[in-house]
């Protein structure tokens, strides 16, 4: 699937746009709309079809793009991936929950357990409860917008790549590097965890610009160095096993970090 | 006998999942069910072993719009646990984030969400052609609170600098300056909204429970107190107490935990109109004049009345936010710095308490020695309101059948009084 171009078509049309939510915080679908001043501008150049959050159309038929956001943990939510996949001709994840299955992933260590630990009797209302995943665990995505939440401008950006096609290279490098170029002092120095040892860059170092160390919302980078990693820690006084919970927060059903261990 | 179900599946233009169920039979509403089909992502089991340096990170995720109102609940639990006390300049910066939030949301809901219905349209998009001035003003107050979270928290959504004990960044005075300025040039626009909403038609119902809100001597609170109020009952309890006062109970149509007042068993009503029913005394003159004008005065029983309470509020934050501020760009003129202050890790339980922009919402925290949590319960606005939201539902289709209305009248209506409650659905569940 991936590789579809609209652009390519021979009759250029308005690309129909869905966007659809799982399980989220919606913060990523709000992020869109904090596009104030561009908003009118992105939405110009798509038919929007189908947007819960701001219209009570309902869901077409057919259409083009479908935007993801959330992570997947119920099997209706799975069938409802499965049917976008089948429909559209380009598939966008947004934010960290579609994209890494991100904060609520957490929840799929030991996720037999959990819905005892709240609910005394699982309402029906739940659902068929799954072990939160991505939605690239279910279905081919084309596009990936990382982040908790996405920035505005960064799903633009992912939007005109979808729409007009753009050959620029992903960015895989860990997110250290960054602060080096941002010229900002490091965290393990005061033996202070941070993962941006590890995390994927794209963010500008946004956290540790302001005096907090990453939490590594984009996910691991595939090229992190997981085993150097957590000899810096050694090295800096910072417990690996910290480190090892830490990078759970996003990461918890990456499976290279389940064979790293 | 002529039976009549009304299914409004998903609900539009509110945040997170949710279906109405309307049975009337016969002319008597048999069945008001408000299904919130929201996903459970299961954050208290989430939290269970993670450590206090990662709980309001965590919990922050809950919610998208109510994110700073979360990470603030989540520090005034853990600092209640460990015993941490910060400074007047820490509460200032987070009151400003909390209201950051509340122009954000509300604007929204007002603007983007609820006004759709009132001028018959599906979404707010055909404003943006009719009504081009509006859509901007109303579009620039969303920003102005997104500005105000990003400047305070380093991000609109999802704040990176509050932090246990204080804040990692502060902003130069002359930014604290500028923002006041563009607080002072919106007021204007805010009053407007007010008698914009006050103009619209709604059904006059009388909400059928209680109300809860946050409450404090002499001010208008949405973080700086610990006490709650059950305004009918009478009953006014400490943040720490909240289960003996807040029973939550699970119903199979919903994933979101409900909740009635323990001691009567009435559900309740939580969010600006309990705000305002609760402090309206403390409301800043403009806030006070543009109720008047917009007949809202306590005690206001109308739950429609709360779109009218919001943007009562966005008049109220604009000038309080304006005051906080300047003062801040004063030197001294807010006690303490707003560096985080060194406390211990302890064993401990706390329970946070703000006013979210939806209305109370607790965070109770219990830790082990390590700091890690051994036990966590989030009560959220939206999931204390589903059981008088399904009150005041039956309330309106036994109004609009006596009436005569139709079902496409009762249907539109009840999805009206949905969106005046503002839910988020997605707080609701977590």
């Amino acid at each position: 699937m991936s590789g579809y171009c609209i652009a390519c078509q021979e009759k250029p049309a308005t690309p129909r746009v869905v966007v659809v939510g799982l399980a989220s915080c919606f913060g990523c679908q709000l992020q869109i709309t904090n596009a104030e001043a561009h908003l009118l501008d992105v939405l110009g150049q798509i038919d929007v079809r189908y947007w819960q959050l701001t219209s009570s159309d309902p869901m077409p038929e057919e259409f083009d793009v479908a935007v993801i956001e959330g992570a997947v943990t119920t099997e209706e939510a799975e069938a409802t991936v499965r049917q976008l996949r089948e429909r559209a001709g380009v598939v966008i994840t947004i934010g960290a929950c579609a994209t890494t299955a991100g904060i609520p992933g957490m929840a799929a260590a030991g996720f037999l357990e959990r819905p005892a630990q709240v609910y005394a009797h699982v309402p029906e209302a739940c659902g068929e409860m799954i072990a939160p995943r991505p939605v690239q665990a279910v279905i081919d995505v084309d596009f990936e917008v990382r982040t908790c939440p996405v920035d505005s401008l960064d799903f633009v950006d992912v939007l005109q790549r979808a729409l007009y096609g753009s050959n620029k290279a992903v960015p895989t490098r860990t997110m250290c590097g960054d602060c080096k170029r941002n010229e900002t002092s490091c965290f393990f120095g005061k033996q202070q965890l941070c993962l941006g040892l590890v995390t994927r860059a794209g963010c500008g170092a946004r956290c540790v610009n302001l005096g907090r160390p990453c939490n590594g919302c984009r996910g691991l980078s595939p090229d992190a160095n997981l085993p150097s990693a957590r000899e810096a820690c050694e090295r800096y006084g910072v417990p690996v096993a910290d480190f090892d919970k830490a990078l759970e927060m996003f990461n918890q059903v990456n499976p290279a970090l389940q064979t790293s261990e | 006998m002529t039976k009549t179900a009304i299914h409004v599946d998903h609900v539009a233009r509110i945040e997170g999942h949710g279906n109405v169920h309307v049975v009337i039979e016969d002319g008597i509403v048999k069945t008001v069910e408000m299904n919130v089909v929201e996903p459970a992502r299961l954050f208290e089991s989430m939290v269970r072993g993670r450590s206090w340096r990662e709980v309001s990170y965590i919990s922050s995720r809950i919610c998208g719009i109510c994110s700073a109102s979360h990470v603030v609940t989540d520090l005034k639990a853990i600092e209640r646990a460990f015993g941490v006390q910060v400074t007047p300049r820490t509460r200032a910066l987070r009151e400003l984030l909390v209201y950051g939030s509340y122009l954000q949301n509300h604007a929204t809901h007002l603007f983007v969400l609820a006004a759709p219905d009132f001028v018959g349209q599906k979404s707010v998009f055909p404003l943006a052609e009719t009504d081009p001035e509006l859509f901007d003003k109303a579009l620039g107050l969303k920003a102005l609170g997104n500005e105000l979270c990003t400047k305070v928290g380093g991000r609109s959504i999802h704040p990176i600098t509050a932090v246990v004990g204080g804040f990692t960044h502060e902003l130069e005075a002359g930014e604290y300056r500028a923002l006041a300025e563009k607080m002072d040039e919106a007021a204007a626009f805010a009053a407007a909204a007010v008698d914009l909403f006050a103009s619209f038609p709604v059904p006059s119902i009388t909400t059928a429970g209680d109300m809860l809100a946050m409450v404090e001597p002499d001010y208008y609170p949405v973080e700086c107190s610990d006490t709650a109020r059950f305004l009918d009952a009478g009953i006014e309890f400490d943040a720490n107490d909240v289960a003996a006062h807040l029973e939550e109970y699970e119903m199979p149509h919903s994933a979101a935990l409900l909740a009635r007042v323990r001691e009567t068993g009435s559900p309740f009503f939580t969010g600006a109109l309990a705000r305002i029913n609760a402090s309206w005394q403390h409301l800043g003159q403009n806030a006070k004049v543009a109720a008047a004008k917009a007949g809202l005065r306590p005690p206001e029983r109308n739950p429609f009345m709360n779109n009218v309470a919001q943007a009562v509020e966005l008049v109220d934050a604009l000038d309080r936010c304006a005051g906080i501020c300047r003062a801040l760009a004063e030197p001294g003129g807010v006690e303490g710095s707003s560096e985080p202050v060194d406390f211990e890790v302890k064993a401990g339980r706390g329970v946070g308490f703000t006013e979210a922009p939806r209305g109370a919402l607790f965070h109770a925290l219990e830790f082990d020695d390590e700091g890690r949590v051994v036990h966590a319960s989030i009560m959220t606005p939206t999931a204390q309101n589903v059981a008088n939201l399904e009150a005041d539902m039956r309330l309106l289709a036994e109004q609009l059948v006596a009436e005569g209305a139709g079902e496409d009248d009762v249907r539109g209506e009840i999805e009206k009084l949905v969106r005046a409650y503002d839910p988020c659905l997605s707080c609701s569940v977590h």
